[in-house]
């Protein structure tokens, strides 16, 4: 097949498709219209999450089993979204269904310790070779204890992140996440750009910015503030501009440089522990952390977050001199779906479907950019992949600043109306795909993005 | 009584009991201890939560079923435990358990709304006439997004809140939760003190701490900070020293006090929420704050968190000028679990049960005043605590004065006779549901009186 040059992607056209295709997608969801009026009368926006809200309407979910999703319209859809990634064993799998009725017959919560968390404690050392955990009940705990405990043990203030990666709500990391071009400052000494109001000022100087897979600007970071490093947190695939992974080298650089400079690595693997691989992009990469925070897939979808780490962080927790605590961690219904799903169903062998699943996509949208020429290429692994809309590879948040909005909105419409559920807010968040989903499921999908390709460059 | 009448307690006697007591309590717990050196080489310490450390070791559970909890040694438990606090409705109701099977093969986790949010949503917006709200995963989160609309509503940086008062663990609020007196400084300026390592530089000194119970120490506050506090944050009844119950007049000043310097005011309610009544201290003390955070109990025993708010309030959230976001926030299944608890379960009738129990345990008074003990009780809904104190708990700095060994072997004497009261049980105390008989009540009292006659000896 031949593949033509890159085409010019015109963007005028891309809004006269999405209005046709928002137009197409509002009949389909009246229900979910009317009730959102209703709701937004006592539930703030009428949804739980601000990022529920995503345009060009709230689309209400009624209930899902394996890759299927129903909204309370009645539409069906292939889902690709799996509730930002945490469903990568598909919904209501007959095992959890079971762990869940079981447990929540024998009582949900006692705030005391339960047999099921050293399963799980068990099942995350096997994973992710890190020795010791400890739970909790979303990303944003989980990545908040992990910048407590390098400042803890090290008695130092600074943060080093990534410019453009998420890593949960809390005040420490709510810096540069999406941050606006015109602001972001120079590539070696970005500006902390606090992600919210609400944020006191004085907390933005104490995280220091660098861009992705350029372990010159990690150095740099450190000299600048030698010997005041507390450590580095990274997603070790960068996932909330596509799935941007790591250059080789890249992590076992910034671990060695951390470790040099008495300085501590923790990876945020919320999004890609148990999704990329079985043991996460900590063995896709090969480099172990010293701290990794893990939420989303493995609580099979119940709230939850897990942070493991080495003995020498966790020491000052088993002494009990620094308390790591919360009512809900290590919550028995949680522990119970949790072990269910670590240990029966997101068995080492599912792996191997997951990344067939993916070829499927890779190939077909890699086969439908190289027949049209749309300036895009795919990448991913495991459950997690993405169609970057840029010619050139993405390395980089900045790299990723270039593409419009626009064309990712139109690629989630287009799919939307086409039976299949993407995570909304796209030019952030791809597809995660589940061990449910068929090879046909994928190939949706693809025929979806074949249309889509070709509506571009006509 | 005055404290010259107060029986006075011998605490060589104290020591030994507790002695006696803890090797009572080991030979309990053989599967517990070997259950733990196996979990720790996985586990920081054995547990999910250094909270469930508590000397003299960590107990599992095994299941609940009502008012009892059994651990994994079989021992069976009246539980006043309640998961600190969480379990107002009892252990597994039928209820529950039945919304929770049915929606669990449903799918538990969209990241997309679903109806059950608005069912929940209208419930405590009638609960406490405050009209909007939003989900969350725990009190800390719930505390969290509290400051972080207080700030950005205002664009100021200051947070006011009380000494020794706990509101998550997030570092915005981590501060002078429990404050040596050595570290506290003056009453009427306490230090901002980090409660752990590794909190951001900085976020002690965006808190000024105040005593529970004093407006004019609040009013003073603003006062010496004009137009830089934010907001104060305040749990109505402060329950980290057993429950101190706010004076008459006290939450009332506190809101004119805020509204007279353009700042917010809010309560965390994770603690009292569905606890103290139908409609929290809002109903109880009859005063509604701007904004509210609530977990715990709400969630029927999954992890859950809300925030309440004014339209004011909540006008930044509604608008989406500032995102409230989180994957799990409305979690299908702990929606599914919350509706039926908060209309089926935790019905206003239901509050009726737990008067019926505190007019038993009341008895517990009865007790202090015949063995003349230095004590004093205090009862609110399901919350209540015991003060090893001659005068009531009124503010933190009067637990300073408490001898710790007093409440530990109260803990202890409770558990070897078929009592779970929550650990930490210096500043936590018990928490009753609605599924309690007199006979669990009557437990309590009778092992009151046992431990009032053992240590007066």
């Amino acid at each position: 097949m031949a593949v033509r040059q890159p085409t010019e992607i015109d963007l005028e056209r891309v809004d006269a498709l999405i209005a046709q295709e928002e137009a197409a997608l509002e009949p389909k969801h009246a229900a979910s219209i009317a009730y959102r009026a209703t709701a937004q009368r006592t539930v703030a926006g009428g949804v739980a999450s601000s990022w529920q809200d995503s345009p060009p309407h709230a689309i209400y979910a009624d209930h899902g089993q394996g890759s299927r999703l129903w909204d309370i319209d009645g539409n069906e859809y292939v889902d690709f979204h799996l509730g930002y990634g945490a469903m990568v064993m598909g919904h209501a799998h007959p095992k959890i269904v079971e762990a869940v009725q079981k447990q929540a017959a024998r009582g949900t919560h006692f705030a005391q310790p339960t047999k099921d968390l050293h399963a799980v404690g068990e099942n995350l050392v096997d994973r992710f070779k890190l020795p010791l955990w400890r739970f909790c009940n979303s990303g944003t705990e989980a990545t908040l204890e992990a910048a407590r405990l390098m400042r803890a043990n090290t008695g130092r203030d600074i943060i080093i992140k990534i410019e453009g990666t998420y890593h949960g709500h809390h005040d420490a990391l709510m810096f540069s996440v999406a941050p606006d071009p015109d602001l972001i400052g120079p590539r070696e000494h970005p500006v902390t750009l606090p992600q919210a109001e609400g944020i006191p000022d004085a907390f933005a100087k104490l995280v220091r910015v660098v861009p992705f897979n350029d372990l010159e600007e990690v150095r740099r970071a450190l000299a600048e503030h030698e010997g005041n490093v507390a450590g580095m947190i990274v997603e070790p695939a960068m996932m909330n501009c596509g799935v941007i992974f790591p250059e080789p080298g890249y992590l076992q650089g910034i671990k060695d440089l951390m470790h040099a400079a008495g300085a501590y690595l923790a990876y945020d693997e919320v999004k890609t522990g148990t999704t990329l691989a079985y043991g996460g992009a900590a063995e896709v990469f090969g480099v172990t952390p010293d701290i990794l925070c893990l939420a989303k897939a493995i609580g099979g979808g119940l709230p939850c977050g897990a942070i493991g780490a080495t003995q020498e962080l966790y020491q000052p927790v088993v002494d009990g001199v620094y308390d790591m605590a919360g009512t809900y961690n290590g919550n028995p219904l949680t522990m119970a779906a949790s072990r269910v799903a670590l240990t029966e169903v997101m068995t080492p062998d599912v792996y191997d479907h997951l990344n067939g699943i993916h070829k499927v996509l890779q190939d077909g949208c890699t086969a439908a950019i190289e027949r049209t020429g749309l300036p895009a290429y795919v990448t991913g692994v495991g459950a997690k992949g993405s169609v970057i809309y840029s010619e050139t590879p993405v390395r980089e948040y900045r790299d990723s600043v270039g593409i419009d909005e626009r064309i990712t909105y139109l690629a989630w419409l287009v799919q939307q109306n086409r039976g299949v559920f993407k995570s909304p807010w796209s030019k952030q968040e791809t597809w995660t795909t589940a061990i449910t989903h068929s090879e046909e499921d994928a190939r949706k999908y693809v025929a979806n993005f074949e249309e889509l390709a070709t509506m571009l460059t006509q | 009584m005055s404290a010259a009448e107060h029986a006075s307690i011998d605490m060589e006697l104290v020591d030994r009991l507790t002695k006696e007591e803890t090797a009572a309590l080991d030979a309990k717990h053989a599967r517990s201890l070997s259950y733990r050196s196996e979990a720790a080489r996985h586990l920081p310490g054995g547990v999910s939560s250094s909270w469930q450390m508590w000397p003299p070791h960590p107990i599992y559970v095994s299941r609940g079923a009502g008012s009892h909890v059994w651990d994994i040694d079989d021992n069976d438990y009246i539980d006043y435990h309640n998961g600190y606090g969480v379990m107002v409705m009892g252990h597994a109701h039928p209820k529950i358990v039945e919304a929770v099977q049915r929606r669990v093969a449903l799918g538990t986790h969209f990241a997309q709304p679903t109806e059950d949010a608005l069912i929940v949503a209208s419930n405590l917006a009638e609960r406490t006439g405050l009209p909007y709200w939003r989900f969350g995963n725990s009190g800390t989160e719930a505390t969290l997004d509290v400051c972080r609309i207080m700030r950005a509503a205002t664009g100021r940086q200051l947070l006011l809140k009380i000494e020794g008062s706990y509101h998550g663990h997030h570092d915005a609020l981590m501060v002078s939760v429990f404050p040596t007196r050595e570290d506290a400084g003056p009453r009427d300026h306490p230090n901002p003190v980090p409660q752990t390592a590794g909190m951001i530089p900085g976020a002690a000194e965006s808190v000024v701490n105040v005593p529970f119970n004093d407006a004019d120490a609040a009013e003073r506050a603003f006062a010496e900070h004009p137009g830089l506090i934010a907001g104060m944050i305040v749990e109505p009844v402060m329950t980290n020293c057993g429950v101190v119950l706010p004076d008459p007049g006290y939450l009332e000043r506190l809101k004119g006090i805020c509204a007279a310097n353009g700042a917010m005011f809010a309560y965390d309610e994770v603690k009292t929420g569905f606890t103290v009544a139908w409609g929290g201290a809002i109903e109880a003390f009859g005063v509604r704050p701007d904004l509210i955070a609530y977990a715990k109990a709400l969630g029927a025993g999954l992890p859950c968190g809300a925030i309440g708010g004014t339209e004011e309030a909540m006008s930044l959230v509604i608008s989406g000028e500032l995102d409230q976001v989180g994957t799990f926030n409305g979690n299908p299944l702990t929606m599914a679990a919350a509706k039926v608890n908060l209309t089926e379960v935790l019905t206003r009738d239901a509050y009726g049960r737990l008067d019926e129990v505190n007019a038993i345990l009341d008895g517990c008074n009865d007790v202090i005043e015949r063995y003349r003990l230095p004590a004093s009780m205090k009862l609110q809904g399901a919350k209540g605590s015991i003060d090893w104190h001659t005068e009531p708990i009124h503010e933190y700095r009067d637990l300073w004065d408490i001898d710790d060994r007093v409440p530990q072997l109260a803990w202890l004497w409770q558990l070897n006779r078929g009592v779970f009261k929550s650990p930490g049980s210096k500043w936590e105390s018990w928490t009753t549901s609605i599924v309690m008989s007199d006979q669990d009540a009557q437990r309590y009292v009778d092992n009151f009186e046992s431990l009032a006659a053992a240590i007066t000896a």
